[in-house]
Formats: structure tokens, C-alpha cells, sequence
């Protein structure tokens, strides 16, 4: 029973070029990968892309593969990798990103505060507004690397791996970011969760 | 973090605290629990990153999966063929035995040539120069095959702008460094001078290869893959191997030509 067998077994076919295993493996874990580059992108078209390139590069990867890793987590680093690009390259070529330079030297990617694409990340509440607007300000590398700590429970030695960084400078990345969204948050007692 | 003067957590120790990435956790813990300044600041903290909304994507239908790969598959259709490395090495253990046969009669060789007075090994003994030089050629030639489809993984690692895990590559690059070093010695000492100088390059590559992390930033793939190509490294591989491939060829088809390479 082939739609029984484990990702390992599914892996290990695929490595040896059975082209409907990495069908089923796409099928498994089609989902996980988009959820993830979603949320990292906030942009339901850009996670598509994300989603088919992430199984394009995994299929060219396979080969290196190694069959004692989960394939999962494998996927899931190939997705942040490729939504962290997805980023960087809406903030070089989107229209509607204003281009500012960070102390750090980085581009952030800015949104019209009235823009409405990210309504899937705002519900009308004040935290939610905020919340946008502090991801505006981040650049995406910062975004990316907090989406990974803080939505998808990464470490900072997985973070680093996924996006290609030294563990200091993934360190860095998510607390600039939570600064970031800290000082758009401004005084939490106003409008925060209760203590 | 006592005395007159308190050190107060930092904001970055504060965040990566709260993170569980601290470096110092049992310091900082016990800075917070007795610093009623930093242990309110830390709850405003935590407060702040739990009310961060996690992004909730829009649901997939059941076909989801299926549609992905209705997408995906005319794409790989121009794709090749999976080959693991695995398998493309699996032919590794069955080689590396004549290799360490053949590297052995090199040895002899060189003995034989350079301490004339020595005894030869009794391996040696019993192997003509012309098969010991017609050895020398195969084993070199396949190495340096080895060593070009190495090569070609090396420049081809890794997903664009992400790290990469070469530790499969680091194993068999561990395994032709010994190779390499002694067939660079053997060439150089017959005065192959072209062939050791491109040997002895590929032996540097293939040390810092097998002794850096398994883990290659997306900056770290670059400085190898342009030292691959900016040199031409992989390109005069691949000549020299055409190179002792036609030697070898020649040394089986005439005796004279056989000594040639030396």
C-alpha cells in the first residue's frame, strides 16, 4: 500500500528515481509547506509560489538527501528559505514597497497602512494594527527569522540553517525584530493582553 | 549581577531570555528573581509576544496535494532523474580495494625506481613495470573521475541562497585526499609536472573540503563554487583525465607507448 508507507520509505524510493513517491510526499506535504510560507509572506499568491518552488528545489536536492534527516523539517527549512527570498524580492520589485534603509543597512519592506492584502493578518484590532505595522518595518530577513522563532517554534541553530545565516547573526535578526514590534506596539498597558 | 551598582538585564538578554536562547540562563534567572525591576519588565515583555496574532492561512481542500502536484509535474518533467549519491558512490567500496592495490604497486614502483637497492615489496616483485606503469594509469584515471564527479556535486550543492549540507561530499572527499596525495607524489617524482600541479590544487580543495563544518553558508558554496570554476579547476581535471585515459589506452595498445607516461 503505497499512500501507507512512511516518509522514509517514500523518500527512499523517490532517491532512487520512483517519481510517484515524490508525488506522495508532495501530496503529504503540500499543506505543512504552505502554511508555513503563508505565514511567512502573509501573501496567499506569493505562498503558491513558494510552495511550488519549494518542491522543485527538494526534487533537485533529493539526491543529497540524507535518508536519516526527517524529511519534513528538510521541506520545511527548503520552504523558509525560498519564502525568505519571495521577501527580498517583493521588497526589490512590488510597487507598492517603499524603499528605506535600517541602521543596518538593510531595505524593510513597508505596506500602506491601508493597504488591505494583509487582512489575514489583521482583524480590526488594535494589536492586529499594530501588529502589521511592525511588520511593515521589518526588513525580511527580520520578518523571517521572527516568523520562523515565534510562529513556527524554530530554534535559532534551525533558523540559521534555513536561511543561510551564522547563529549570531539569526540571534540578531529575531531580536531586532521583536524591538521592531515592540516600539509599534508602544505602551502594551493601553491595549495589551491582561498580566 | 550584585554589588552596589546592579547590572540590569539588557533588553537583547531580556528577549533572547524569553526565547529560551540566552547564553547565562541560570545567571539571568537569578538576577530576575531577585530584581523586581527586570522580572516586571520580562512579563511586559512575554505579555507583548503573546499577544502577537499568529497568522492564520486561508484552508486548502482535500485536493490540495493533488493540485500542487498537477502543477509541479510538468516541471519536472525537464528535470533529470534522481540518482542518489548514495547510489552514484555505491560503486566506491567496490573500487577502493584495487585502488588500494594499485596505490600499493605504485609504491613499489617508486621504490623500485628511486632506491634501487631496496628490496621490493613482494607484490612488486611480481608485476612487470609495464602493468605497474599500465596500473598506475587506471588508478590515477579513476581517481581523477572520482574527483571530477565531486567536483561537479560541490559546484551543484546546495538550493540557492540556502546553507547547504555537504557531509556526503566531506566522506568522499576524505577518501581521495590520501589517493590524491599519493598519486601528486608519484606523478611529480616522474616528472609530470603539469599533472602534479593540477593534483596538488585539487588536494588543497579536497582538505579544506573534508575538514570544514558539514554546513556550508550560502556565501561559503559561492567562495568554493568560484574557486572550482574561476580556476578552472574541474576543466583541467577533466583534461588530465582525458589525458591518462588516452595513455592508458595507448599503453594497452603498444608496449613502447606504455613507458611514455614516465
Amino acid at each position: 500500500m503505497v499512500g501507507g508507507e512512511d516518509d522514509a520509505q517514500a523518500v527512499a524510493r523517490a532517491r532512487g528515481g520512483d517519481v510517484e513517491a515524490f508525488r506522495l510526499l508532495v501530496e503529504r506535504h503540500s499543506r505543512g509547506v504552505f502554511r508555513l510560507a503563508f505565514r511567512m509572506t502573509g501573501n496567499e499568491h506569493d505562498a503558491e509560489d513558494v510552495v511550488q518552488e519549494t518542491f522543485l528545489k527538494a526534487y533537485r536536492k533529493l539526491a543529497a538527501f540524507e535518508e536519516r534527516a526527517q524529511f519534513g523539517s528538510w521541506l520545511h527549512r527548503i520552504a523558509a528559505n525560498c519564502a525568505y527570498d519571495v521577501l527580498r524580492a517583493r521588497l526589490r520589485h512590488d510597487e507598492r514597497v517603499d524603499r528605506t534603509e535600517t541602521a543596518e543597512g538593510e531595505r524593510t519592506l513597508s505596506v500602506p497602512a491601508d493597504d488591505p492584502s494583509p487582512d489575514r493578518l489583521v482583524a480590526g484590532t488594535e494589536v492586529r494594527r499594530r501588529m502589521r505595522a511592525a511588520l511593515a518595518r521589518m526588513s525580511a530577513l527580520e520578518r523571517s527569522a521572527f516568523t520562523l522563532r515565534h510562529v513556527e517554534g524554530m530554534s535559532i541553530a534551525e533558523i540559521s540553517h534555513a536561511l543561510g545565516l551564522d547563529a549570531s547573526a539569526a540571534k540578531q535578526s529575531v531580536f531586532r525584530a521583536v524591538r521592531k514590534l515592540r516600539q509599534a506596539l508602544g505602551d502594551q498597558a493601553q491595549w495589551g493582553a491582561t498580566p | 549581577m550584585g554589588g552596589d551598582a546592579v547590572r540590569h538585564l539588557t533588553e537583547e538578554e531580556m528577549v533572547l531570555h524569553q526565547l529560551g536562547e540566552a547564553e547565562g540562563a541560570p545567571a539571568i534567572e537569578a538576577h530576575l528573581e531577585e530584581c523586581a525591576q527586570c522580572r516586571a519588565a520580562v512579563d511586559a515583555l512575554r505579555r507583548d509576544l503573546e499577544a502577537v496574532p499568529v497568522p492564520e492561512p486561508p484552508e486548502r481542500g482535500a485536493d490540495y496535494g493533488a493540485e500542487v502536484w498537477a502543477r509541479l509535474q510538468p516541471r519536472l518533467a525537464g528535470e533529470p532523474k534522481v540518482v542518489a549519491i548514495d547510489a552514484r558512490r555505491s560503486w566506491a567500496p567496490r573500487v577502493w580495494a584495487p585502488l588500494a592495490l594499485a596505490a600499493s604497486l605504485v609504491l613499489a614502483f617508486l621504490l623500485g625506481r628511486h632506491w634501487p637497492h631496496a628490496a621490493p615489496p613482494p607484490a612488486a616483485a611480481s608485476v612487470s613495470p609495464a602493468a605497474r606503469e599500465r596500473i598506475l594509469l587506471v588508478a590515477v584515471g579513476d581517481h581523477l573521475e572520482r574527483s571530477e564527479m565531486l567536483l561537479v556535486e560541490l559546484v551543484n550543492a546546495g538550493v540557492d541562497g540556502q546553507s547547504a549540507d555537504i557531509s556526503a561530499e566531506q566522506h568522499w572527499a576524505e577518501e581521495l585526499v590520501g589517493a590524491n596525495r599519493l598519486y601528486r607524489q608519484t606523478v611529480a617524482r616522474t616528472g609530470e609536472t603539469g599533472v602534479a600541479s593540477v593534483l596538488d590544487e585539487l588536494e588543497r580543495l579536497l582538505v579544506e573540503v573534508a575538514h570544514r563544518p558539514s554546513s556550508l553558508s550560502p556565501a561559503e558554496r559561492d567562495e568554493i563554487r568560484h574557486r572550482i570554476e574561476s580556476r578552472g579547476l574541474l576543466f583541467r581535471v577533466r583534461v588530465i583525465e582525458t589525458q591518462v585515459r588516452e595513455k592508458e589506452k595507448e599503453s594497452l595498445g603498444t608496449p613502447a607507448a606504455a613507458r611514455a607516461v614516465s
